[in-house]
């Protein structure tokens, strides 16, 4: 499964209205949060919090987000089975990971990772390539 | 008697449904209650669109309350008016359900819900997935008898402080026990959402007392960015804090929120207008 490539640019275009965005969900000033701000870890954000987000994001980009498509494009060309195993994250699922979210830093990954602790890595910008993602699918 | 299905159960009938695209019902206001404020009305709109996305994914899941875009106050009801209810449901699957809807009173609106999205928690944590499924059976057939609601008890909330006119600050504790705890949830009891944007409702008409000097003044016409961030059990205590956002000679826009602990529980805005 391929994805399409996000340019720095294209991230920076649309950072600004996403920022907002996840600030007012969350309840927080915007200067709080950082394009690489963990959402759960630093901004303090709930699943509920995810849920909103993104209904946001649809609504001000005009895209559908399908819930769950981050972990799907992250494994790639691998099976579920090959992605994780017993709720871990395989190592070869966890190669797929770090790539697909580059925009994570490096020392965020830690390992062994479970599966229920991937939205702990979501970051600001995290949400901008999501957005971007599907601007480029659906044109 | 068992108060599942009565004592926070607002809709009597389901008229008709595109599972998971569109329902209509119907829900009559009790004619020997005190009061049934506009938070139930969009309580009713919600439960309708539940009915249906619980339907789409064959009870295994249920919403709860979650996020509403805005909710529009448009009209008063009495005990004794029929609801006329209709959702559209614009997703409805195991993990949320996102709708809006519409409450109307002899044709004229009541209460409109606008970008509504309802997270979806495991069904049998919460009720029994046969119950629900036979009530569903009986709200699209028969109906249920209407009347079974006899009111919430009276819920109030301590102001400890705020700058007058400015900021208001109070506590608010959850009753350990209530009628609609048994209905909402049997399995895992959680204090109505609904209820909750009832006494943010109050605490901000309170505050706007305060710029104008008197009350009754104004009423409230939309919340906004309205959200439920965590279940709230009996017994629960709760910061409120409400914040006057902006103001002038007609309007004015407060912000609400309620803490448990630190932690943010709910929020929203209010836009108030002055009466006429």
């Amino acid at each position: 499964m391929s994805t399409p490539e996000i340019s720095q640019e294209e991230i920076d275009a649309i950072y600004p209205q996403v920022a907002e965005i996840i600030a007012d969900a969350l309840g927080c000033d915007e200067d709080e949060v950082k394009p690489d701000s963990s959402l759960i870890n630093d901004l303090d954000a709930e699943s509920i919090d995810f849920l909103d987000i993104v209904f946001r994001l649809e609504r001000e980009f005009k895209v559908k987000i399908p819930r769950g498509k981050a972990v799907e494009e992250a494994r790639g060309d691998l099976s579920e089975e090959e992605f994780e195993e017993g709720g871990v994250v395989t190592d070869a699922g966890y190669d797929a990971l770090k790539s697909y979210m580059s925009e994570v830093p490096e020392d965020r990954f830690s390992k062994p990772l479970k599966s229920a602790e991937i939205p702990k890595l979501f970051t600001t910008e995290t949400f901008c390539k999501m957005v971007l993602r599907e601007q480029k699918s659906d044109s | 008697m068992s108060e599942h299905f009565r004592a926070f159960s607002f809709v009597d009938r389901i008229l008709s449904d595109e599972t998971g695209t569109r329902i209509t019902g119907e829900y009559q206001i009790p004619a020997g209650i005190d009061e049934f404020p506009q938070s139930l009305v969009a309580e009713a709109i919600g439960q309708l669109a539940a009915w249906s996305s619980m339907k789409a994914i064959d009870f295994k899941c249920r919403p709860v309350a979650g996020i509403a875009g805005a909710v529009d106050l448009i009209s008063p009801v009495r005990p004794g008016q029929t609801l006329s209810l209709e959702a559209d449901l614009a997703e409805a699957s195991e993990e949320s359900v996102k709708y809006g809807g519409l409450a109307t009173v002899d044709g004229e609106p009541i209460v409109q819900l606008h970008d509504c999205l309802g997270p979806m928690v495991d069904m049998e944590q919460f009720d029994d997935p046969a119950a629900m499924a036979a009530r569903y059976d009986l709200l699209i057939n028969s109906g249920a008898e209407a009347g079974a609601y006899e009111g919430v008890p009276a819920l109030s909330y301590e102001i400890t402080g705020g700058q007058n006119g400015e900021t208001k600050e109070g506590t608010f504790t959850i009753p350990e026990q209530a009628p609609f705890f048994g209905d909402h949830f049997p399995r895992n009891p959680v204090f109505p959402g609904t209820l909750l944007m009832n006494l943010n409702l109050r605490f901000a008409l309170e505050l706007a007392s305060e710029i104008s000097g008197e009350s009754g003044v104004w009423k409230a016409e939309r919340m906004s960015d309205v959200k439920i961030r965590s279940f709230m059990a009996p017994g629960t205590e709760l910061g409120m804090m409400a914040r006057v956002d902006e103001v002038d000679e007609t309007s004015a826009r407060i912000l609400v929120e309620t803490r448990r602990g630190k932690r943010l529980t709910s929020a929203a805005r209010v836009r108030l207008s002055r009466k006429k």
